[in-house]
């Protein structure tokens, strides 16, 4: 018996303003009349949507942004209406939908636990029972007879966050909730997500950016896009179609538009970033375990003495995968005034297949100061296959595997070797 | 109304909290606390009593201050719930959109939380009653009653409002305009019987002058007014003629009001 029943589930908004008064008695006025009425236009946030959740599952739910993922919750959560279509919840439902929404500025730490324990529909013997741990949890002993307004907002979120999971319901929905606090407080959050999951068997949806999030505690996983349901299914699969939609949508805008970080002394333009083929020619094929040359047009405006160059590569979502540098290789005395060509060549590129950015600086002087920096500075494909040993992550290891013999020492059963080293 | 009565037990708990909330944050960090429930009423009282003894006001056998202070009560009680109910679901965005629970809620707590005030009036009115001799009679009993028909007045303003204020927030703006012409209409400044006097005994407006007063009286704060002075200055029973019209109209605005509220309350969400 399915413990969430969402049946050709359709929300439409309309768009624009409001009418004005005046404009609403017109409206009527022309209705009244039989005459027609210009409406505003309609937008479908979400488009015959029908899908089951059975008790004890765990589903993420992906997409862009403007998928309908937040409509989704609203509408399970009850706090909006289908424009047609049904849902059916069997349960109490805990929205952890943007923690700490009730809580009061003026308010001790303790009236607020209190206050939005009750706001999530526990009752007050509940919260008494349940304080200690809320508060333990949330590492306030010390501040909770302090107003909330006093607290930094990582302390807010901490005590939401205690105080929303403290809910006995059978469903969870929790929206971009794991990112709160600093990283050990992150730790102990996703323990917990975990702990309601897999040991205490809670429905939980889960709607997250946070991809590898999702793939690590979701059992089954949904795509949105465009109010649509996408993909169901498998979290790998549905995933692994998510990255290549963002992955579309990243390099369809691919250009130079986005640098980011982008810090320059003056001394220094860089006026050109390309892939060359063999023949010099530039091109966009770059190909996972083939070699490959970038080449860098720099302009220099004065002259450069010690200069080293650098880059790196990036997913789009800013994880830096590795960096490689002139220093022992190239050594630049003095750079004059000019452009030049700088080319760095990559032997067997160990990068997997995906869209990835690259970043580029430059230092000179004796005392390395930056001259040039800026990430982002362009989104490239790798093309090619996965080989079947490499699941997932961003690198091919040249790995072997052997039987070894059982007198040898058990930690030389598996050898690697590591082929990532500089060239 | 089943469905209703059936929420508010469940949500009981929550609406104690949220009232709660409501008062502890009116007076958290104000010096002089719960005091400030006490000093609309009384500053009224004493302007009208300045007032009264330039223009004349026969108030019959009792005290005017006390007259009027117990008019006051039930006026300020409907009036500051009436527009803290109009603007309660504005007024928690927030919430509305992040968690369902029934929306009346917010404007049963606002006028429930008002009930607070009025309760620390009556220990001013005790205080007047001490003052002026007078002791309460049996009739006293109907107090309860009195304060529950004035809470329903309440309602049948705070639905309807709070629901259209989420659309036009003109209504939020114009409340406190009509609420305060409407106390001129309402037996708060000169006492019912004066009306009385001149419609029904004087016939001031010849033929019209019972279908004026059953106008007035369609107003249930005139009744409210009246009712609340019998019982607690006069020691008599509530006079059920004047405030018959003002029953009739709530009887029919309040289930209205509150269907509207409900048919509303599913695109609060979405407009707010």
């Amino acid at each position: 018996m399915a413990i969430i029943e969402v049946d050709h589930l359709t929300k439409e908004y309309r768009l624009g303003a409001l009418h004005s008064f005046k404009q609403t008695l017109l409206n009527a006025t022309a209705r009244f009349a039989g005459k027609p009425v210009a409406e505003r236009p309609r937008f479908k946030a979400l488009d015959d949507v029908s899908f089951q959740v059975e008790q004890g599952e765990v589903v993420g739910i992906i997409g862009h942004n403007g998928a309908g993922k937040s409509t989704l919750l609203k509408m399970l959560a009850g706090v909006t209406q289908p424009t047609s279509g049904s849902v059916r919840v069997d349960g109490r439902i805990a929205p952890l939908i943007e923690v700490g929404a009730g809580f009061v500025p003026d308010f001790t730490g303790r009236e607020n636990v209190y206050l939005n324990g009750s706001i999530l529909g526990l009752s007050k013997k509940e919260i008494d029972r349940k304080f200690d741990e809320i508060v333990d949890f949330a590492e306030m002993a010390q501040f909770i007879d302090t107003p909330v307004k006093r607290y930094s907002s990582g302390m807010q979120v901490k005590l939401a966050f205690a105080v929303a999971t403290s809910i006995d319901a059978e469903i969870l929905i929790v929206d971009e909730v794991l990112a709160v606090g600093d990283l050990a407080f992150q730790r102990k959050c996703f323990d917990r997500m975990e702990d309601l999951i897999k040991r205490r068997g809670k429905t939980v949806l889960l709607v997250s950016h946070n991809i590898r999030q999702i793939q690590r505690l979701c059992n089954r996983a949904i795509m949105l896009d465009k109010g649509r349901i996408y993909r169901d299914g498998n979290p790998e699969a549905v995933c692994t179609s998510f990255y290549a939609q963002s992955d579309e949508k990243i390099s369809s805008a691919m250009s130079l538009t986005q640098a980011r970080g982008l810090n320059t002394s003056g001394e220094l333009e860089l006026i050109g970033l390309r892939f060359i083929d063999r023949d010099g020619k530039p091109t966009d094929r770059i190909s996972y375990g083939r070699d490959c040359v970038i080449r860098f047009t720099v302009k220099v405006l004065t002259g450069l003495d010690e200069v080293t160059f650098g880059f790196g590569f990036h997913t789009t979502d800013f994880l830096y995968l590795t960096t490689h540098n002139s220093e022992e290789q190239l050594r630049i005395a003095h750079l004059p005034a000019g452009d030049h060509f700088i080319e760095c060549k990559i032997a067997n590129l160990p990068i997997l297949p995906g869209v990835y950015s690259l970043r580029f600086g430059v230092t000179a002087g004796t005392a390395a100061r930056t001259v040039f920096y800026g990430e982002n500075l362009l989104h490239f494909r790798i093309q090619g296959d996965i080989p079947i040993t490499v699941r997932d992550g961003f690198f091919a290891l040249d790995a072997h595997w052997a039987v070894a013999s059982a007198e040898e020492s058990p930690l030389s059963v598996v050898t690697m070797a590591q082929r990532l080293k500089s060239p | 109304m089943p469905v209703a009565a059936a929420n508010l037990m469940r949500y009981r708990e929550l609406m104690a909290t949220l009232a709660w909330k409501n008062i502890a944050l009116r007076y958290k960090q104000a010096y002089l606390g719960i005091a400030w429930a006490v000093l609309k009423p009384v500053s009224l009282m004493l302007i009208f009593t300045l007032v009264k003894s330039f223009v004349g006001i026969k108030s019959g056998s009792i005290p005017y201050p006390i007259l009027t202070f117990a008019a006051l009560m039930p006026w300020t009680f409907f009036q500051e719930s009436a527009s803290d109910g109009v603007n309660s679901v504005v007024g928690n965005t927030a919430l509305i959109k992040k968690i369902y629970f029934p929306r009346e809620i917010f404007p049963i707590t606002a006028v429930l939380t008002k009930l607070v005030e009025l309760g620390i009036n009556f220990i001013i009115l005790a205080g007047m009653m001490a003052w002026y001799e007078m002791v309460p009679g049996i009739y006293i009993l109907w107090v309860p009653v009195i304060i529950a028909y004035t809470v329903l007045t309440t309602l049948t303003v705070a639905f309807a409002g709070a629901a259209v204020n989420v659309y036009y927030r003109d209504v939020g703006q114009a409340l406190p305009v009509l609420l305060s012409l409407l106390m001129y209409a309402s037996p708060v400044i000169y006492p019912l019987e004066l009306v009385k006097e001149k419609l029904l005994v004087h016939q001031a407006a010849g033929d019209w002058s019972h279908a004026l007063y059953t106008l007035y009286t369609l107003n249930p704060l005139a009744g409210i007014i009246d009712a609340f002075q019998n019982v607690v200055l006069r020691n008599q029973p509530p006079d059920i003629g004047s405030m018959l019209p003002g029953l009739v109209t709530i009887a029919v605005l309040l289930p209205a009001s509150y269907l509207y509220f409900k048919r509303a309350e599913s695109y609060f969400a979405d407009v707010i």
